[in-house]
């Protein structure tokens, strides 16, 4: 993006440049003798033109002459960067997913360094944090707890018919409770059934007919999977009749009446059964704030709590419920919906109403609880991304509870992040305006007082604030008011925004999400937002966002198809990022930089020529030089720079988020360092021209008396300018592979051969031999080596200065490391680069953890599975405890498993 | 995208498809069986793992690079201060702009003047010119770098094409041909070459002893053997070969008649070549004649008085233009260039001095910056 502003700095530069010279060159001609001395008149016709179109044509020649200072070939060298380097993306094997076989794929190569400069990133909750892959968890019935404790890394081992029943037995009515809430949520739901034997050997069903579920939803799937466990498994719907195979292994039939059928204004779906004995039930589940109105019996406050609870602990929660009608209210109800689904008018609406009525004095049966896993390291990965001073947002269509626990497991919120919330509810209490203020306020104060350094992810106790908000709040201060002041609500709830360092917004709706990415987009520091997510209602988030990237999940491949990049799990996005983005940045910023420096080099010798040939347009080098110059001299090393450079290791940019702010807000491209680089070719150039100058200056550079040309005099120049050129990138190479040496020396070489080539024959095809061993005689004269020497050894070396006093005095960050792991090599072998900056606390590589961090991992499942009913406040602190004590061994194995814990 | 990149790996001639992947897992989608596989390969440069020498510029690496660039350049400089300094040269101007001078009456020469305004200027050199002394002339304010100028020549029609030598280049305009006759050899550069003859004499007691001028080996080898051809035909007769083109504007003779040597005559005479390799800049001298040493008894040019006799034909007055004529003796580095010498020590010394800085910054602050990034 700064590209094209360098650019018209570049333009003008040209611009002024030519005004210049042709001014100059008519005050200059203003006598005659000058303009028209008798050696070397002009053709009639130039005579007679009109000063003005000469001017004009002066101009344009100049321009002609300069044209080299805007890098057109920059373009196609950017491209090809860009496109070529695309493809270590995809071949990266860790962004490889072994389970999905599927690896990231890239859908444009454009925004390649965009990835390193992400300030925001919006994330989806559901299939990206987590795996979209539901198991059903415990169940509660009446208040009482039942939980299938067979579940194993998301893989059923073993069936157990058995219940884990942690209350004591219900009596006999809990007993006939039970029965229908089994019945209940077998029977409910849109599950398809699909017998195959050759699809999957690796589900080990133990019935004797292999089974898979299918539906729109998994966490149907999950429920009718996880009652299978309980013992009751649903067959298959056979001419409309449901079959269930119950405890005892008998088949009973259900006919199906009617499916009122999932919508997400009612959260909630029933069913109207009867049974074989010619009862008639409707039995509904849904979201707990949808079911619970309607109930008009049942435990009501106990199965809330446990709901409540669940919900908390980041479970999803579903309640079921049941009516029992008798023949004339079905008829009743049939006929009513009869009417509303032939109505030809208003259909939704009509049968929405009739919902209404039908749902409604349940009796409450109890609820489930489904968890979604987070996907594997998701933790690591965000808070990988907040050191990185990456701004973490969750969006989600999920409930607060549910999300905001979630939150926690992946450490988006931390045990000492003071949450702040801007919820419905809240709203409710106080007027939006004092809500916002008051927030405003709190957070405000703090960061006053805060300075840039303690943002830094490094100190983890330092106060952060997060903030929830949910999609009805949201739509509040979006709504523009009559007074049209909603600026101030915008602006105000930006600011609370911008001051804190994890957003959560939660019942968002796919349109909300694009919204809040617009709203940052847009906002006045114009940050690069980066939005992923897997399923399609993230998609009009991931076009949105500057960066748009698809999880190829669960979902579908809708927001892979929509995104830019696509990666196979969320925990890919660390690497992509903090790896891939940091160097594809750090490359692009060099190669544009190099690409004026070195056509600054190459052009402003001209310019100062035009001083000492009578501003007539001469050229300083020849045709071939100057066209062969970008293309062939000095374009590979760059484009290979491009491709290759790696000014620190993979390793140590994924091990070292912080490294990423160091490149952050396009810290490389900024005019500072456009006007270093310009400065530094000015200074190369001007170097180049008056060395040579004073080289030649009326003097004799041979040994046998014979005197040099202008052509010569342009070729030293040039000469000084390619090894110049080439050396200064070899300077700022910090990786030389064979490659690399390759393409530098050879171009080096190359040039030579050429030049040899061009002046060692005369070119029959050619109506000027101007070249004919100029090179030769050059190289056999003494002083034009030395002076070639000289030359390249004074213009690099402000350059090599500037680095190493740089590096000494004021190290960035990015040079600590470098200097380090060099200190590292040289002394400790055993020991990364990042051991003997920071503690040893990362001394052993992540693949050697693995297998012990995975059995720890099973260990505490387990363990959770069974803490739960004592207590769940301490899930929280749990991770904040993990955090604070993340500098001891211990503590880091204890985070590490944790990352893979499911919630 | 799937099927693109597949067809990519294979086109790359890694065969994929070594690493199985178990199918499916916990998905329970429709991922079933052996999918042929998609993982990349694990080759070094796929995986931006290529080995790697890694330098770093630190003040630690560049200090003896500072150290050995300024013990190496400063040397170099005083050799060639020296040497530069050894050189003997002797510069008169004779342009005759100054009423005194001798050659103030020929300031205004034209061109064709008959018979050419002569001018004597006598010096005296202080010292002997011990080794081969070269004799240039040099002009001032004379813009051979041109673009109009430094174009204007047919490098085919000097290169003996028969055609070209007929039918000069359109770039030779203006002076390309005379009534109707093409000019051989056409162009600004020739049409104006310097055309003042230079004439030595050492004065002793009186008497005038020409000193020998030698006007071979003045222009490249190159371009006398094969950059510059006089055109071919049937027997070596220039002026046959010449036929049908007319001689530049401003010259007295044709180009056919520059010399009386038939290997110094036509196109490959050398003060033509010389000319005809135009300068880089406005102030600039040329090779004119040689001055080889007799014997190593005597010195070439011994001190004392010598008389330069000028024709002078050659008018730089209307452009403000100096003509000199210089003589020098050459070293190994070409003649006296001061300039070399000195940058060579400024540089060195700078180095020197730069690197003697750094080693203080170096020990000042190069143990704070490693000490505080290792806490433990």
């Amino acid at each position: 993006r700064s590209m094209n502003a360098f650019l018209i700095v570049y333009l003008c530069i040209l611009i002024s440049k030519a005004l210049i010279n042709t001014v100059l060159k008519y005050v200059w001609q203003s006598e005659p003798f000058r303009d028209e001395p008798w050696y070397n008149q002009k053709t009639e016709p130039e005579r007679k033109r009109n000063l003005f179109l000469q001017a004009l044509t002066d101009f344009l020649a100049f321009m002609v002459l300069f044209n080299y200072i805007i890098p057109v070939s920059m373009y196609v060298t950017v491209e090809m960067q860009k496109f070529l380097g695309s493809y270590f993306l995809t071949w990266d094997e860790e962004m490889f997913d072994e389970d999905t076989g599927e690896g990231p794929l890239v859908n444009t190569s454009d925004l390649n360094e965009e990835l390193g400069q992400i300030e925001y990133v919006f994330t989806d909750k559901t299939g990206t944090l987590t795996e979209n892959n539901m198991e059903f968890v415990e169940c509660c019935i009446e208040g009482h707890v039942y939980v299938p404790h067979v579940i194993c890394n998301g893989q059923i081992l073993h069936d157990c018919t058995g219940i884990d029943m942690i209350d004591s037995s219900p009596g006999g009515s809990g007993k006939e409770r039970e029965d229908l809430f089994f019945r209940a949520l077998c029977l409910c739901h849109t599950v398809q059934v699909k017998d195959d034997d050759s699809v999957d050997g690796l589900r080990k069903n133990q019935l004797s007919k292999p089974c898979i579920y299918i539906s729109s939803s998994p966490d149907e799937v999950a429920l009718v999977e996880g009652i299978q466990r309980l013992g009751y498994t649903y067959l298959r719907l056979k001419d409309n009749f449901m079959e269930i195979l119950n405890r005892e292994n008998n088949i009973e039939k259900f006919e199906l009446l009617e499916v009122l059928s999932f919508d997400s204004v009612r959260r909630r779906m029933s069913v109207i059964v009867k049974s074989s004995g010619g009862d008639i039930f409707l039995f509904c589940k849904g979201a707990d704030s949808s079911i619970f109105p309607r109930v008009k019996e049942g435990k009501i406050d106990q199965i809330r709590s446990r709901v409540e609870r669940n919900a908390v602990e980041g479970l999803r929660t579903l309640c079921v419920a049941y009516k029992k009608l008798t023949a004339e209210e079905y008829s009743c109800a049939q006929k009513l919906l009869q009417n509303a689904k032939l109505a030809l008018q208003d259909r939704e609406k009509k049968l929405a109403e009739v919902y209404e009525k039908i749902e409604r004095d349940f009796i409450l049966l109890g609820a489930t609880a489904v968890e979604d896993r987070l996907q594997e390291k998701a933790a690591d990965t965000i808070e990988s991304l907040q050191k990185a001073g990456i701004k973490v947002w969750v969006l989600t269509g999920d409930k607060m509870e549910t999300a905001a626990a979630t939150c926690y497991a992946c450490k988006l919120f931390r045990r000492n992040t003071q949450l702040l919330e801007l919820t419905t509810k809240k709203i409710e209490e106080q007027s939006l305006h004092d809500v916002l203020f008051d927030l405003s306020k709190t957070v405000l104060r703090h960061s006053g007082s805060l300075t840039r350094d303690t943002f830094s992810g490094l100190s983890t106790d330092m106060q952060d604030y997060g903030l929830i908000i949910d999609g009805a709040a949201l739509s509040l201060i979006m709504k523009p008011r009559q007074d049209g002041s909603s600026a101030n609500y915008r602006e105000l709830f930006l600011e609370i925004c911008r001051n804190c360092s994890a957003v959560l917004c939660c019942r968002m709706a796919p349109l909300q999400k694009a919204q809040i990415v617009k709203l940052i987009k847009l906002s006045k520091e114009h940050p690069i937002t980066l939005a992923i997510g897997d399923g399609a209602n993230d998609v009009s988030m991931i076009l949105e966002a500057h960066v748009g990237i698809g999880i190829i999940g669960k979902e579908g491949r809708q927001a892979a198809r929509n995104s830019d990049y696509a990666i196979p799990k969320f925990k890919h996005l660390k690497k992509m990022l903090l790896v891939h983005g940091h160097f594809y940045y750090v490359r692009i910023s060099e190669l544009v930089q190099y690409f004026f420096y070195k056509n600054v080099c190459f052009i402003f010798p001209q310019f100062l020529y035009q001083f000492f040939c009578g501003f007539s347009q001469q050229t300083l080098y020849d045709t071939a030089y100057l066209t062969l110059y970008n293309i062939s001299f000095t374009s590979l090393p760059i484009l290979l720079y491009g491709l290759m450079e790696q000014h620190v290791s993979a390793d140590t940019l994924k091990r070292e988020p912080s490294l990423y702010r160091d490149v952050a807000k396009n810290a490389l491209l900024r005019w500072r360092a456009f006007i270093y680089w310009t400065f530094l070719g000015v200074f190369d150039a001007v170097v180049f021209f008056f060395g040579a100058y004073f080289l030649f200056d009326n003097t004799v550079v041979t040994s046998n008396g014979q005197m040099f040309g202008n052509w010569t005099f342009g070729t030293v120049v040039f000469t000084v300018l390619v090894f110049t050129v080439t050396l200064k990138l070899a300077l700022d190479t910090h990786y030389w592979t064979w490659i690399n040496h390759f393409m530098i020396w050879g171009s080096l070489v190359f040039y030579i051969v050429f030049s040899l080539l061009w002046g060692g024959i005369i070119w029959p095809f050619l109506n000027y031999q101007r070249m004919y061993y100029v090179f030769m005689q050059m190289l056999s004269s003494g002083p034009a080596w030395l002076g070639i020497i000289l030359l390249i050894t004074v213009s690099l070396l402000p350059d090599v200065l500037k680095k190493v006093l740089c590096r000494q005095l004021w190290p960035t960050a990015t040079e600590r490391i470098q200097n380090a792991s060099r200190h590292c090599r040289e002394h400790i072998s055993e020991f990364t680069p990042l051991a003997c900056l920071k503690s040893p606390r990362y001394r052993s590589s992540d693949c050697s953890h693995s297998p012990a961090r995975r059995s720890n991992s099973h260990s505490k499942k387990m363990m959770f599975t069974h803490w739960r009913g004592i207590d769940y406040s301490v899930l929280p602190s749990v991770f904040g405890y993990s955090n604070k004590q993340g500098r001891s061994r211990a503590g880091y194995r204890y985070s590490g498993s944790g990352l893979e814990t499911s919630v | 995208m799937a099927v693109n990149y597949s067809a990519k790996e294979e086109a790359d001639g890694h065969p994929s498809g070594g690493v199985g992947v178990p199918g499916g897992g916990a998905v329970g989608g429709g991922s079933g069986g052996a999918v042929k596989t998609r993982k990349p390969d694990n080759t070094a440069f796929k995986q931006q793992r290529l080995p790697a020498w890694q330098p770093i510029l630190t003040a630690g690496t560049v200090l003896p690079a500072f150290f050995i660039i300024g013990l190496i350049f400063i040397p170099i400089g005083i050799g060639i201060f020296v040497t530069s300094n050894n050189i003997r040269e002797y510069e008169i101007d004779y342009t005759g702009t100054e009423p005194s001078s001798p050659c103030n009456k020929c300031l205004n020469v034209s061109w064709d003047s008959t018979p050419p305004c002569t001018c004597i200027i006598n010096f005296t050199l202080e010292h002997s010119f011990e080794s081969n002394v070269f004799m240039y002339y040099g002009l001032s304010n004379f813009y051979q770098n041109h673009r109009r100028y430094v174009k204007s020549r047919d490098d085919s029609q000097l290169n003996g094409d028969n055609s070209s030598l007929l039918n000069p280049s359109k770039e030779c305009e203006p002076y390309r041909t005379n009534e109707d006759k093409p000019i051989a050899p056409c162009g600004a550069i020739a049409n104006s070459m310097f055309n003042d003859t230079l004439e030595l004499y050492r004065i002793d007691n009186d008497t005038k002893t020409p000193i020998t001028l030698i006007k071979k080996g003045i222009a490249w080898w190159t371009d006398k053997n094969v950059k510059f051809r006089n055109p071919t035909g049937d027997g070596n007769n220039l002026t046959a070969l010449f036929q049908g083109t007319t001689k530049p504007v401003n010259w007295p003779k044709p180009v056919y008649m520059l010399d009386t040597e038939p290997d110094n005559n036509g196109f490959i005479n050398e003060d033509f070549i010389v000319w005809m390799r135009t300068a880089a800049l406005p102030t600039f001298r040329k090779l004119y004649r040689l001055i080889e040493r007799k014997n190593n008894l005597q010195p070439t040019l011994q001190a004392g008085k010598y008389s330069l006799h000028i024709g002078y034909n050659y008018p730089v007055h209307s452009f403000d233009g100096r003509k000199r004529m210089i003589l020098s003796t050459i070293s190994w580095m070409g003649g006296k260039n001061p300039f070399l010498g000195i940058a060579y020590i400024t540089v060195g010394s700078i180095c020197f001095f730069l690197g003697v800085v750094l080693l203080i910054i170096h020990h000042k602050y190069g143990n704070r910056n490693t000490s505080a990034d290792i806490p433990n």
